[in-house]
């Protein structure tokens, strides 16, 4: 049915009494999604959209049976609150909030994949299963069911490869955002690797974007373990070089994570690399999908 | 943020790291009286950000007040990959045996900061490290674990340096670290860093670049990060809070995300050319958009608008009263197209289109990018070639 998320999500939102947390809050309520409560230290006691407030993780773990997390939190604050709620037992977060130091970024994807949490962000959308639910900021309406996996690096282009894929009949099974930030919570390939053994997912489409090097070593892994049909999307071919990370990064990747050299791993791991990203509607027709 | 050579080898030397004796200047005659105090033969360094200074001419030596005169004549009055250059740093030449390359980075895909030594120091390092990767050296540092002086040593011993060399090299690893550590960087770098016929260690360049995400937190003086904008379209950006790169064609562009922005330059790219990227993030306001259309706006001859958001985070309703407000306050006679999905759309198509605006309610940008072309046709920039940064985005 999805990856991430399921029937069983219960979901707490961190930040849930500001601006954006309140929104979003009702956005995800109104989608379906199983909200049982939200953190704001010093607010407990009060209720937001209906949901209950607590001042603590670990309260609002024990009270409502939370099993994940997402984030609406200041960034100068969710190194802080990131680590509190892996220590209250969350094993799913998403990190909405962009800005974060790239400093407090690597001691919580070392948290996280020490405690064994599967973390999403930061800079994310974060996750919305069709129908279901969703944690994140994805707006409802450019999403419909089906047997389609998107993963992006991109939120607003998670969203306009969902449009063009419901706009053709063709549903999405879950729609993961990994965050654009240059150190993200998880790699692409960790996310592929679910898709690959959900069994309500038929295809997988990867929209990445000019540097770094996560598409590169995700075709790595679709050369070794995937079977199922993958389509990406690389994003700045015309973009002008202002993210080069010096000398160091490229002589460590041995390449500046170039929109040519993503192509190239891709298309030799069997991906099909679409031009453009209307182009994935002839792909979806073509492989059948739904 | 990108420091200057000048204020990174400042920072350098206030943390122990040696560096040659020099001094900022910003006229011929001051550097003339800088390199009688410090003594010929010197080297005079424009100070640009941009990568390449050296191979783009910016580094000249000169041994006398005459050969000094013409370099510093040459540089003030030249342009270094587009930049100006408006200081200049006077150095010592020293006498160098050998160059080597130190550099520390973070390795978005380990999660995990990397240091880096080679052998093989100076400008063709990248080359170095893909004809003879045996001359490079790289190490990981465990966010949790920390950096230890061992590490250092391990580290330069896999490229078979003698002993003497070692303990010196590490120490500066270890300052280095110690940097980039307090100062958030996300490049540290020393190249080359040399060797003096007296044997002493020296960095003769240095690069730091800051995490702007926490610029508000690091407890050092630094210096105005949107004053070193040399680009007055694209300093504005980042006064109103926006990434603004300024493009050579002549489509203005406003997206609410960098991957969107991307694509939309792309797609643009294929039959017209963009005059900017302009990328909002997620703090869209009416007021915001209002001041992104005056920023496009800027670039003359600007032959159509292409308006490109989606409202997960952001209130598409408000910008596109932002947008309808400036279109109105000044009269803005060339076609704006706007494609606007998500949370509260239609509101938002109401709004545009009670400003003449174009509203595409598919989710295909080239659809939306087709409906712009067919009102403003392919122009004069569109074969010129593809678009050039003429500065850095960031």
């Amino acid at each position: 049915m999805s990856i991430l998320m399921n029937d069983s999500t219960r979901v707490i939102v961190q930040g849930i009494t500001g601006r954006i947390g309140s929104a979003q809050t009702h956005w995800m309520l109104e989608y379906g999604t199983r909200v049982v409560g939200g953190v704001t230290p010093g607010k407990g006691g009060t209720t937001t959209e209906g949901v209950p407030v607590f001042n603590s993780v670990l309260e609002a773990v024990k009270q409502t049976g939370a099993n994940a997390s997402v984030f609406f939190v200041p960034a100068a604050f969710v190194l802080d609150a990131f680590l509190e709620t892996i220590d209250a037992g969350i094993k799913l977060i998403v990190i909405v909030p962009e800005h974060i130091p790239v400093k407090d970024v690597l001691r919580m994807r070392s948290y996280a994949i020490e405690k064994g949490v599967f973390a999403l962000g930061p800079t994310t959308p974060g996750i919305l299963v069709p129908g279901m639910g969703k944690m994140g900021i994805m707006p409802a309406s450019l999403f419909a069911p089906g047997r389609v996996g998107i993963i992006s690096r991109s939120g607003t282009l998670s969203y306009e490869f969902a449009g063009i894929l419901s706009e053709n009949k063709v549903g999405q099974s879950t729609v993961v955002g990994m965050g654009a930030d240059p150190v993200v919570l998880r790699n692409l390939a960790d996310i592929l690797e679910l898709f690959e053994n959900d069994k309500d997912t038929d295809a997988v489409i990867v929209v990445g974007e000019v540097g770094g090097e996560q598409e590169e070593k995700a075709a790595g892994f679709i050369a070794r373990q995937m079977t199922k049909p993958v389509a990406a999307y690389i994003a700045g071919r015309y973009s002008p070089q202002g993210k080069k990370m010096g000398h160091a990064g490229a002589i460590v990747r041995g390449s500046a994570g170039t929109v040519t050299g993503k192509h190239e791993a891709l298309k030799a791991a069997g991906v099909e690399v679409l031009e453009s990203p209307i182009d994935v509607a002839k792909w979806a027709k073509k492989n059948k999908l739904k | 943020m990108r420091l200057h050579e000048y204020e990174a080898l400042d920072i350098f030397e206030q943390n122990h790291i040696p560096v040659p004796r020099r001094e900022l200047v910003s006229t011929m005659h001051d550097a003339l009286h800088v390199a009688g105090e410090i003594g010929y033969p010197v080297i005079i360094k424009a100070q640009v950000l941009v990568g390449g200074r050296g191979l783009a001419g910016g580094i000249r030596t000169a041994s006398n007040p005459d050969e000094l005169k013409e370099a510093a004549d040459e540089l003030f009055t030249s342009e270094i990959k587009g930049m100006p250059v408006r200081k200049a740093l006077v150095c010592q030449k020293v006498d160098i045996v050998k160059e080597f390359y130190l550099g520390m980075t973070v390795d978005g895909y380990s999660g995990k900061p990397v240091i880096v030594v080679s052998t093989e120091g100076g400008v063709l390092i990248e080359e170095t490290a893909r004809t003879s990767p045996e001359k490079i050296a790289a190490i990981h540092i465990e966010p949790s674990f920390g950096y230890y002086p061992y590490q250092a040593r391990s580290l330069l011993r896999m490229l078979g340096l003698e002993q003497k060399l070692i303990t010196p090299w590490s120490e500066i690893i270890g300052q280095l670290y110690h940097i980039a550590t307090r100062y958030e960087a996300l490049i540290a770098e020393i190249n080359p860093l040399v060797v003096l016929s007296n044997g002493v260690l020296m960095a003769v360049d240095a690069v730091l670049e800051v995490d702007d995400s926490a610029l508000s937190r690091i407890r050092f003086p630094l210096p105005d990060r949107v004053d070193r904008i040399e680009n007055p379209l694209e300093r504005r950006g980042r006064e109103i809070g926006v990434t603004y790169v300024d493009l050579d064609g002549d489509i203005g562009l406003i997206s609410s995300g960098a991957g969107l922005g991307m694509a939309s330059m792309d797609i643009i790219g294929q039959k017209m050319k963009p005059a900017n990227f302009l990328e909002t993030g997620g703090g869209i306001t009416a007021d915001l958009l209002y001041r992104c259309m005056e920023l496009i706006m800027m670039k003359p001859d600007l032959r159509g608008i292409f308006i490109n958001v989606y409202g997960g985070i952001n209130p598409i309703h408000e910008g596109a009263k932002g947008v309808i407000r400036y279109m109105q306050e000044h009269n803005v006679k060339i076609p704006v197209v706007a494609k606007a999905l998500g949370n509260r759309q239609e509101e938002t198509w109401e709004i545009f289109k009670s400003g003449e605006v174009h509203v595409v309610t598919e989710a295909a940008t080239e659809k939306a990018v087709d409906v712009l072309y067919k009102l403003v046709g392919p122009g004069k920039k569109t074969d010129a070639g593809r678009p050039k940064a003429s500065a850095k985005g960031k």
